[in-house]
């Protein structure tokens, strides 16, 4: 294979690759709305991180 | 979590559940088929850029506007597009521009499930070994044409496509029926691992084929996809295959994606769980999609055999050259089997999300029950696959993909972007994208689905009109002795146009819905509560 198709294969491949591994991290380590399970939450919804920082910002209070 | 039949107060089960649906929403036919090929023809690595460049401005912009387009709809228990825009834009048109939300998923339904059971049937085919005896790229182009062709029973005999397509069919309808928990996301919960399984043993085996005498190997077909042609980036045509490519890979524009989306709450995440159902759709596509039919096919047939099988277009790579690689390879029945069943996989796991957004109106706007819509709809598509079938050769399906499932899908994005970014204000989508986000958009975001993304659908949009819609519309390059069933491919659509503009004015004026004053908003009710009103959804006033 020649230089730049290994180039252009890498950047690729590390692109969606890289992508998808940080996406599923995130959600994996993000427990406001992941069931592991799989078979459902267990409880209702909380507030993201967003949502808390806003209604901190408004003066509520956060849980 | 509830699939009670008569609630529709229908939920996913679980988050990834969620995710492998859309993504497996996403991931079709083309990941695996049209990736490679347009790769190849279109600079190799240097279609990377613009592929790329249109992922980042076109793909995921889209992938969050429709996402956050069916979560919006959903607040108002709204799962299918007429209803998702008239919540966003109280007017009374909006509504209307919706029909097309529904008559494509419906059209591309009906054709993809024939194309679907060809999938199951070279399954079955691969399986028995049917098709050993056809070891040159002619026997094998007549195998696949007296399959598809009735009357030609020269190999196969005539009941044997009419059976194929009953049984695919059957399964389409029994998961959909069987509702979003229950039926969606459990396909998608084991198809989808199935599917990638299959590929990463398909690509395994195909990088241990052992190069030729002339030292030319699978590893020469990743040069062949990846080696840059950097004068190609000067050429528009390849900068459109690019964004085209990326459009059909993540079925945008196509109303599956919102109604998948209608199914969640405010309190749930829609961008980060949008960004990974791209990111899983791009895999598939690039590092799998990628690493087995072009890469087998210039191990087998060397680079200027695979140049011609690129050429060839999707399905000759699939049904054809494919089978001649397997027959050559150990344990190729096996392998045969995994290559279609991964289509099929792929199929299917698309197919079902086509049909959801008219089993969402019907229920949701006049109370039918979903397994009794499902089943209708099972019939619909019955009659009009039987027409595919039987007028395949004539052209009638190239037709509907066209319109349904090329050009209206770039039409029905445009509308949807300019609705939700242009409409509904920026920032108001801004607002209403990161209600429950466990991850922010970066700012700069904002500016290119407002501006930038809407401006390349456009340039899309016109592009495609004068290159093939004005041709193909004028009946340019069509086979003599066609021109009626091209005819009644289009007549059979503006029809499905009509009823359903029909059942929309029926649906607004049986439920009362105001258009100036849009949709109460439908606050959750715990699993399994049967709803007060059977109509589900009222309005003020």
């Amino acid at each position: 294979m020649s230089t730049g198709a290994i180039i252009f294969m890498a950047i690729s491949w590390t692109f969606v690759l890289g992508l998808m591994a940080w996406s599923y991290r995130k959600i994996m380590r993000s427990k406001d709305h992941f069931d592991p399970d799989g078979t459902g939450p267990q409880k209702p919804p909380i507030r993201s991180k967003l949502e808390k920082k806003a209604a901190r910002a408004r003066g509520e209070p956060v849980r | 979590m509830s699939t009670s039949g008569t609630n529709p107060n229908e939920a996913w089960g679980s988050r990834i559940g969620l995710i492998l649906a859309m993504a497996g929403n996403a991931v079709g036919l083309g990941n695996f088929l049209r990736f490679p090929s347009q790769a190849a023809a279109n600079g190799g690595g240097s279609f990377m850029i613009p592929y790329f460049i249109a992922f980042l401005l076109l793909g995921i912009p889209l992938m969050w506007i429709e996402w956050g387009i069916g979560r919006n709809g959903g607040r108002f228990r709204k799962g299918h597009v007429p209803g998702m825009f008239a919540a966003i834009w109280h007017h009374p048109a909006a509504k209307y521009l919706g029909v097309i939300g529904m008559v494509i998923p419906l059209v591309v339904l009906i054709y993809y499930t024939v194309i679907e059971s060809w999938t199951l049937a070279f399954t079955w085919f691969s399986v028995t070994g049917d098709y050993w005896s056809a070891n040159t790229p002619e026997s094998m182009q007549a195998y696949l044409a007296s399959y598809q062709a009735i009357g030609d029973s020269s190999v196969h005999a005539v009941w044997k496509p009419f059976l194929f397509f009953f049984t695919t069919l059957a399964i389409n309808i029994w998961v959909l029926s069987k509702g979003i928990s229950g039926g969606i996301e459990k396909l998608a919960k084991i198809g989808m691992p199935i599917l990638f399984i299959f590929a990463i043993i398909l690509a395994i085996s195909v990088f241990m084929i052992p190069p030729g005498e002339n030292g030319i190997g699978a590893v020469q077909g990743l040069e062949f996809i990846y080696k840059p042609n950097f004068s190609e980036l000067k050429n528009a045509k390849v900068w459109l295959a690019a964004a085209g490519q990326i459009f059909f890979t993540l079925s945008v524009g196509m109303g599956t994606l919102q109604c998948y989306a209608s199914y969640l709450s405010t309190s749930d995440d829609i961008v980060l769980s949008g960004l990974a159902t791209a990111a899983t759709n791009e895999t598939a596509e690039v590092v799998l999609g990628g690493s087995i039919a072009i890469p087998a096919a210039v191990a087998f047939f060397g680079v200027s055999g695979a140049m011609a099988v690129a050429q060839s277009g999707s399905f000759d790579i699939a049904f054809v050259t494919m089978p001649l690689i397997f027959q050559q390879m150990p344990g190729g029945q096996l392998l045969g089997a995994m290559w279609f069943g991964l289509l099929f996989f792929a199929g299917i796991t698309s197919s079902v999300a086509m049909a959801t957004p008219v089993v969402a109106f019907f229920r949701e706007e006049f109370g039918y029950r979903r397994e009794t819509v499902a089943w209708i709809i099972g019939g619909v598509a019955l009659v009009f696959g039987l027409l595919t079938i039987l007028w395949l050769q004539y052209g009638f399906l190239d037709e509907w993909d066209f319109w349904a499932g090329t050009f209206g899908l770039a039409v029905f994005a445009f509308i949807e972007v300019v609705l939700f970014m242009w409409v509904f204000k920026p920032e108001e989508a801004w607002k209403s994208l990161h209600q429950g986000a466990d991850l922010r958009i970066p700012g700069g975001y904002k500016f290119v689905m407002t501006y930038v993304t809407p401006l390349y659908l456009g340039v899309i949009l016109v592009a495609w009109a004068w290159q093939q819609a004005f041709p193909i519309l004028t009946l340019q390059n069509v086979k003599p002795g066609t021109e009626f069933y091209i005819h009644a491919s289009r007549l059979i659509i503006v029809a499905f146009i009509v009823f359903f503009l029909v059942m929309i004015r029926m649906a607004w004026k049986r439920n009362g819905y105001r258009d100036s004053e849009g949709f109460v908003e439908v606050t959750n009710t715990p699993a399994g509560t049967p709803p007060a009103d059977p109509r589900h959804t009222e309005v003020a006033g």
